[in-house]
């Protein structure tokens, strides 16, 4: 199993591994099912995303046979959008986001030195989210009944008056299901990365792919809510008329456009960042020397993943947008070529200060930089509004985001892929067939999107199924094709090459490529538990300084090297210096997130059908499940054997008050933030902008209940805020009670709320102004009744000995729930209430 | 490769490196020479890193020294390089979308014409001015050359966008509001123009003819239709035909009014046939207008552009149609 001389272990090291893989193993049969390890998670992720990215290739040839020749009737144009659609949805939603996903949970964890990541059900939860999403999503090609508007769904193509049948359902369900996926992987990979780094690795010391996947799950977490809540605003006008993007009924379509790209181009670079990850790790271990400027590059990757929230509007120039703003976009769109331009040189003079090797990972490293290269320069042209007005919507376009995507995201995996292969399989690819894939590809990849450059300035717009022969496109078209076909073959070639060096690849080496990071400094192929002992990280090349870490690392002479307590245990530590804080200790397998996920997965589909009565009870089941899975936290039995036993150094982190769960909800909140400004960006944006938005003369809600419900909840929190205070100083007395006096409060102001919603008589399908007024309050409703839930569980647990002032945590969580919904509830009410009474309906 | 060809050497009539008018041309120059800067950066980048794996020797250098060379490509390539090329590009570039913006001319107005996209088709307007009438027509675009013309664009369904690209940039066309895209042909001559946002199942056949014409011809086509016209006379079954199955959405102008069948009112209005027989194409563009094209048309159109928006006239006889057919050829200014 290991190359590690495993002879000269002593008995008692041998009992620590096997009560390790006793432990952390995962189980057989159907319980596998059960599995949360980010291991064996991550692994299904990225086999996953690779299947799906066979489908999105196989509709991508289907293109390009249909586009071979003019006047081509291969495939109906019915079938030829749908086709494009999906080909589209599958690479962005379905490869691009989960596989880089998987391989962000299999590697943080081994990179930053602990066991596992912190919320390991949630990583399950969110691959059966991935799964069943993109079942369903895909299931509809089967169906022929797939989404037909285009990988961006512009209302009203999308809506139903266009786009009458269910294929816009699947879409927007789907991707929703899928982006819980992407938002819960965002959270953990968060809170993993600040807080359960080894002892000592403080933030600066960080490996950079670190850095990389910090800024893309911080990305994920605040980019993604815009479309999450675009899509349900635009999945309630499909299934219920409410009138959100329908300009008669004082909606707008160009609000679809601003929410679907305030995701779409931070989304680019969510794609990018973890591919620059893999390129910045490889270049430093093939040029033998560490990366020059790492702060450079780590400021790059800040300013990058900042700016790219200020670029949407460059996907809409030619929709109409004020002068000013067009310039403004403009502008930025081009200045993110300056931290992309310092991580390029910073990788140029890396290699001009080391000696560079070159292997086959670093063929796929000069693949991707001269293509992304290429990729860029069009994009900084593309961000010229005149220009841009000329080649918008054509293949130029096209072949532009092929080069970015393809170069920024595909070549980084394949490097990352044959550099990784060893420490997954320990076994070492080939070098000829690998070689022979990579140029294949490479060419095949230029031979295609190089002359669609061309084929776009001689006028060929994107998504038409076919074209005159007097256009003159048509050796063009041929000459792209060919190149796709030529591409297929050289992917069909690294599968054969990477099923084959399963079986025939030589044993690798403990360290094959000399690299510097901790993903290597375990077995191969790696334990569940990644570590026996943790070792302390005081330099940025922990191997490359301590060439004997794997060695000493598993005869456990490192921290943490106990497991007759039973318990899986990783590392809590501070986010920036990386002192320890806590023992974390993990959940172990469980059926829970399948459950909720199942249930999830059977709201999607009454949705679909639109048997309601059925997505009610579902819903229901799925907050139930929910809960229950949140019940077996604390000191619950079934998640932490004797808690209140011995006490460990550094304490387990639910005897403190700041654990992971506390950073967890936080970073959800980030989440839920993004998505309630979105909504409020929304309100104001219809307000101000929509052609026939109509505000009534006098607010129709209720401002004495408004106000008493805010009284409620800001009692409420006051309240909860004393009792957590109170548990701080270790006194717990009437702990119980005073959540329960917190749950009626809520529930409380959740009842005032449904008066509020009752007494408005709303009209929701007449006009978008009392539809968007609808869903604000629908929005604070549900935290309402989830904050009032949340305490009134509390209560019962503090009878049950799950919560106490020695086990403090959860309280702490549901207080910061509360902070969030106080701030939400009352600038919400200056935004419907306050303000539109103020400046009057005079409108 | 292509890229090797003319510089021109392609003449589609969709090229957008054949231009015709002077915001396209100024985006060909615009094109080309960020091509060859472009070309220039990337090749010495991807030099220098080949290079570096060609070097056998290294110095030793310092820590300091490192650091030196370090900051060198980092600010110069990284910073500098990008942040010039950027200010080039707005200061020298950016200028050039000015002709497309409708902005106040130095005398006069610009020409106006309302172009509305449809689900595939174009409806063109032409505004009257002291009481004339507006002048409808579809899928052909008469445009005056050698002046500016502004289109004012309208969607009455989904996001469409128009597009000529011999003579400049395109503008979406956004259902509940209207933008103004002013362009120029410098000469007379006929250009292709076709829908640029995706726009459902047929927005590949959602084409237009755009003809440039010196400014008399084009006054003397605007009066042409609209001189007050009278139908041809002795086509009776034809017309008859016409006002039960079809006038209900497209408007003929001048006929008579008691033959619509109103029974089959329909939302989604049709392409006014006035002057067909005098239009290039059929179908925004799926057939070359000749004789016997508009039955054939209306014959077997679901099969020439599936999904359009006109029903299946499969419960009507040939005859019937060819009848129809016939009679809308002659309509002619």
């Amino acid at each position: 199993m290991s190359d590690t001389k495993d002879a000269t272990l002593t008995p008692e090291v041998r009992r620590l591994q096997q009560g390790m893989d006793e432990v952390w193993g995962n189980p057989k049969g159907l319980r596998a099912l059960t599995v949360v390890n980010h291991t064996t998670v991550g692994l299904r992720f990225m086999v996953t995303g690779a299947v799906f990215f066979l489908i999105g290739g196989l509709l991508a040839m289907l293109i390009r046979t249909q586009l071979a020749f003019p006047d081509n009737d291969f495939m109906s144009p019915e079938i030829y959008n749908q086709v494009f659609t999906m080909h589209g949805t599958v690479m962005m939603f379905l490869f691009a986001i989960p596989i880089l996903e998987g391989l962000a949970i299999y590697m943080i964890p081994k990179m930053i030195g602990a066991r596992d990541l912190v919320c390991p059900r949630l990583t399950a939860f969110g691959y059966y989210c991935y799964l069943f999403g993109g079942i369903i999503l895909f299931s509809s090609l089967l169906l022929e009944m797939a989404p037909a508007s285009g990988w961006f769904m512009y209302t009203p193509l999308s809506s139903g008056e266009y786009s009458p049948g269910p294929g816009s359902d699947f879409w927007l369900l789907g991707i929703t299901f899928v982006e819980i996926s992407a938002l819960s992987a965002g959270v953990e990979l968060v809170v993993s990365i600040l807080r359960t780094r080894t002892q000592g690795m403080a933030l600066h010391k960080m490996p950079l792919f670190a850095w990389y996947i910090l800024a893309m799950a911080v990305m994920i977490v605040v980019g993604f809510p815009p479309l999450i809540l675009g899509s349900i605003l635009l999945e309630l006008e499909r299934a219920a008329g409410m009138p959100f993007f329908e300009v008669a009924g004082g909606g707008d379509p160009v609000l679809w456009a601003h929410l679907f790209w305030l995701f779409g181009h931070p989304e680019v670079y969510i794609i990018f960042l973890p591919g620059a990850g893999i390129v910045s790790t490889l270049i430093p271990v093939f040029a033998g020397r560490p990366i020059v400027g790492y702060g450079w590059v780590v400021a790059a990757i800040i300013i990058m993943g900042f700016v790219s929230f200020g670029l949407w509007v460059h996907h809409m120039f030619t929709l109409g947008i004020p002068q000013l703003a067009l310039a403004f976009f403009s502008a930025a769109s081009m200045l993110v070529a300056i931290p992309t331009a310092i991580q390029i040189f910073a990788w140029l003079s890396t290699l001009w200060l080391g000696r560079p090797r070159m292997t086959l990972p670093m063929l796929w490293i000069i693949g991707f930089l001269i293509i992304f290269v290429l990729g860029g320069l069009t994009g900084v042209m593309l961000a010229l509004v005149p220009f841009n007005w000329q080649v918008h919507d054509t293949h130029f376009v096209v072949a532009h985001m092929h080069y970015v995507l393809v170069g920024g995201m595909l070549f980084p995996l394949m490097a990352g892929l044959y550099y990784w292969l060893p420490q997954v399989s320990g076994r070492m690819p080939s070098e000829r067939l690998g070689k022979w894939s990579f140029w294949l590809i490479f060419i095949g990849f230029n031979v295609t999107f190089l002359v669609m450059h061309w084929t776009g300035l001689l006028g060929m717009r994107r998504r038409v199924f076919t074209y005159d022969t007097a256009m003159g496109w048509d050796i063009y078209n041929l000459i792209s094709s060919v190149g796709g076909f030529m591409m297929s073959a050289g992917v069909a070639l690294l599968i054969l090459d990477i099923a084959l060096h399963f079986r025939f690849g030589r044993k690798a080496p403990q360290n094959p490529w000399g690299a510097d990071t901790l993903e290597w400094a375990m077995p191969k192929p790696p334990t569940a538990y990644n570590f026996v002992s943790l070792p302390t990280v005081e330099t940025r090349h922990p191997l490359w300084e301590k060439p004997d870490l794997s060695r000493t690392i598993y005869e456990g002479r490192h921290g943490l090297a106990h497991i007759d307590h039973g318990r899986r245990e990783t590392w809590g530590s501070d986010a920036l210096t990386g002192k320890l804080r806590e023992t974390i200790h993990l959940p172990s397998n469980s059926w829970w997130p399948l459950f909720a996920a199942l249930a999830i997965a059977a709201v999607c589909i009454s949705l679909l059908v639109r048997v309601y009565w059925v997505g009610a009870v579902a819903t229901l089941v799925a907050v139930v499940l929910l809960l229950r899975w949140s019940w077996e936290n604390g000191a619950h039995p079934g998640k932490a054997p004797e808690a209140s036993m011995a006490p460990s150094d550094p304490p387990l982190h639910y005897h403190t008050m700041n654990g992971p769960g506390v950073w967890c909800m936080s970073v959800s909140h980030l989440a839920n933030g993004s998505l309630y400004l979105s909504l409020l960006f929304g309100w104001f944006y219809l307000w101000t902008v929509a052609p026939e938005w109509q505000m009534p003369d006098s607010s129709p809600l209720s401002m004495p209940m408004l106000v008493m419900g805010g009284a409620a909840l800001t009692l409420g929190t006051f309240w909860l805020a004393k009792l957590v205070r109170r548990l701080r100083r270790g006194n717990d007395a009437g702990l119980g009670g005073g959540m329960y006096l917190a749950g009626g409060l809520g529930v409380l102001q959740s009842v005032l709320l449904m008066a509020v919603i009752w007494q408005a008589q709303l009209a929701p399908t007449e006009t978008a102004h009392d539809a968007t007024l609808l869903v604000a309050l629908l929005y604070v409703l549900i935290h309402a009744l989830l904050g009032a839930t949340l305490c009134l569980l509390q209560g019962l647990r503090v009878g049950y000995g799950y919560v106490s002032a020695k086990v403090p945590m959860e309280p702490v969580v549901v207080l910061r729930f509360w902070y969030f919904h106080l701030v939400v509830y009352w600038s919400l009410f200056l935004a419907i209430w306050v303000l539109p009474t103020v400046l009057g309906g005079a409108s | 490769m292509p890229l090797l060809g003319l510089l021109s050497g392609c003449a589609g009539e969709m090229s957008i490196l054949d231009p015709a008018g002077p915001s396209a041309s100024a985006q060909f120059w615009v094109w080309w020479a960020m091509f060859g800067f472009s070309m220039v950066v990337a090749l010495v980048l991807f030099a220098l890193w080949l290079y570096t794996f060609r070097r056998r020797e290294q110095p030793k250098r310092t820590p300091r020294e490192e650091q030196r060379i370090m900051l060198r490509w980092v600010i110069g390539g990284g910073i500098l390089l990008p942040l010039a090329s950027i200010v080039a590009l707005l200061v020298l570039a950016a200028p050039t979308g000015r002709s497309m913006i409708p902005l106040p001319l130095p005398e006069g107005e610009a020409e106006l014409i309302e172009v509305v996209g449809h689900q595939w088709w174009w409806e063109i307007r032409y505004p009257g001015e002291n009481g004339e009438p507006d002048v409808v027509t579809a899928n052909r675009l008469v445009m005056p050359a050698g002046e500016p013309v502004d289109f004012r664009l309208v969607s009455a369904d989904v996001i469409h966008a128009f597009w000529i690209p011999r003579l400049g940039g395109k503008r979406d066309m956004v259902p509940g509001r209207h933008s103004v895209l002013r362009l120029e042909a410098d000469v007379p001559g006929v250009f292709g123009a076709q829908c640029a946002e995706y726009c459902g199942a047929q927005h590949t056949n959602m084409l237009l003819h755009v003809e440039a014409m010196e400014r008399e011809d084009y006054e003397a086509w605007l009066a042409e239709r609209r001189a007050p016209r009278e139908l041809q006379q002795g086509a009776d079954e034809a017309q008859e035909a016409f006002g039960e199955h079809c006038a209900a959405c497209h408007t003929v102008e001048g006929f008579p009014q008691e033959l619509i069948n109103d029974d089959m009112a329909h939302d989604i209005p049709g392409p006014d046939l006035t002057d067909i027989g005098s239009r290039p194409t059929l179908g925004a563009g799926v057939l070359p207008m000749e004789e016997g094209a508009i039955a054939y048309w209306l014959e077997h159109h679901q099969t020439l552009k599936p999904g359009n928006r006109m029903p299946p006239h499969n419960h009507i006889d040939t005859e019937t149609l060819q009848d129809i057919g016939a009679w809308l050829e002659t309509m002619e200014p």
